[in-house]
């Protein structure tokens, strides 16, 4: 695995700041190793820790797969919550090996899965009326609708299978590199790029405006 | 092969339509709102703090619901404490700044407005069992058996017993107020002779009110 270029992508902003030798690159490392030692040290400590450097990450994924502020955050603390949970069964290798944002992430994404599931199954075992609809219930296009999300390109991405989202919010939203994205899926990196193009390619269909350029361009091209 | 180039390519593609989609995705990574940071602390994080009261020193900790767990030194202290809590509750812990209000009163069994009790993640009955135990007064005793009838099982006596040995937070639910039905102390979370103590000197105070 090219570690350079992983680096240099983890941290976009080194070309801004730095010249030559990846110094950001290396901060980001050094906080990386800092968080583990915190974490073996004194687990609540450096929980603290892994929450004030990830929370900002984990929200802006929830935020995309819940589609709003308040799910989004209910979310994040659930899912800071099963990291605390799994962290304390694990002992110190596997803290020192730990790669916490792509494992948090991983925890977001299936926590949110469970959420959706368990809210697809209460109407069942409820019986009888109608239930009104919990907010997990409502897609992201819904409330995009509703003047809860952003704009078009959220509703749009809501139209996505899940796993092209994920890679998609993963990878362009909040700018993972390919390898983490692929950590977070569960799947080989050559997939997880095509999870990402394919959901890329979608997405440039669904925000074709139906009277757009192409269509323009094609038939000038017919004589 | 053609077909399945679109697929394998890199998605940094160079088409400016392309770079105005990847731009416009990037954009859709607001920051969190200001306050995510302290809700989120204060979601996440119990806090814990010790303070005195009549079995002597306590460590109490607290979450945004109420207060969840009181111990006392001499039986669980400092770190074994905080250990305690998390095993108990999965949650991480920090030292709190303050103590809720009338949290000192209470565990002296003095009158106001008591804090709340967060008993989440206990069973019904456990909880039916602890409200009961709440409502006992300073100065009075219950027998065990009267305590499994409020709770709505009159023959889980010894059950509402086991309820009591773990009270999350004695004093603030009175659990040394249950006695036997011969009025008898019997057991404590903190030994019978605590209990005894803690009695008489109830009896004597709501006598002097």
């Amino acid at each position: 695995m090219n570690t350079t270029a992983r680096r240099a992508r983890t941290a976009p902003d080194a070309t801004t700041t730095s010249s030559g030798d990846s110094p950001d690159g290396r901060e980001a490392d050094d906080a990386l190793l800092e968080l583990r030692e915190a974490l073996v040290d004194d687990l609540d400590e450096g929980f603290a820790q892994l929450v004030r450097t990830h929370q900002a990450v984990a929200y802006a994924v929830a935020l995309r797969t819940t589609g709003q502020r308040a799910d989004a955050e209910d979310l994040v603390a659930e899912s800071f919550l099963r990291a605390y949970r799994a962290l304390r069964g694990y002992d110190t290798t596997r803290l020192r090996e730990l790669q916490p944002r792509a494992w948090l992430l991983t925890i977001v994404v299936n926590t949110r899965r469970n959420q959706v599931r368990d809210a697809a199954r209460r109407p069942r075992a409820d019986g009888g009326e109608l239930p009104e609809r919990a907010s997990t219930e409502r897609s992201v296009e819904d409330r995009a609708q509703d003047g809860e999300t952003s704009d078009e390109l959220a509703a749009q991405l809501a139209r996505l299978s899940e796993a092209q989202r994920t890679a998609v919010v993963l990878r362009h939203v909040v700018d993972l590199p390919i390898d983490e994205v692929a950590e977070v899926l569960g799947c080989p990196p050559g997939t997880a790029k095509s999870h990402v193009s394919r959901g890329l390619s979608r997405l440039r269909d669904l925000m074709t405006p139906p009277d757009g350029a192409h269509t323009a361009a094609t038939s000038r091209s017919n004589p | 092969m053609n077909d399945t180039i679109n697929n394998d390519t890199d998605d940094n593609t160079d088409d400016a339509r392309s770079t105005a989609l990847l731009d416009e995705l990037a954009s859709l990574a607001s920051p969190p709102p200001a306050e995510l940071a302290e809700s989120l602390r204060d979601r996440l994080f119990d806090r814990w703090l010790s303070t005195e009261s009549p079995l002597g020193p306590v460590l109490v900790a607290y979450t945004t619901r109420g207060v969840s767990f009181v111990r006392t030194s001499a039986l669980v202290p400092g770190e074994q404490f905080l250990e305690t809590h998390r095993r108990r509750f999965g949650r991480p812990l920090r030292r709190a700044d303050s103590a809720p209000s009338g949290l000192v009163d209470a565990l002296w069994g003095r009158p106001g407005a008591a804090p709340e009790v967060d008993l989440e993640g206990l069973s019904a009955f456990e909880h039916d069992v602890l409200a009961a135990t709440r409502t006992i007064p300073l100065g009075e005793t219950r027998p065990y058996a009267w305590v499994a009838r409020e709770a709505g099982s009159p023959r889980a006596v010894r059950a509402a017993g086991s309820v009591l040995a773990r009270n999350p937070v004695p004093l603030l639910v009175p659990c040394h107020r249950v006695v036997r039905s011969d009025g008898s102390p019997g057991q404590y979370l903190f030994g019978p002779e605590t209990k005894q103590r803690l009695l008489s000197s109830e009896h004597a105070r709501a006598h002097d009110l």
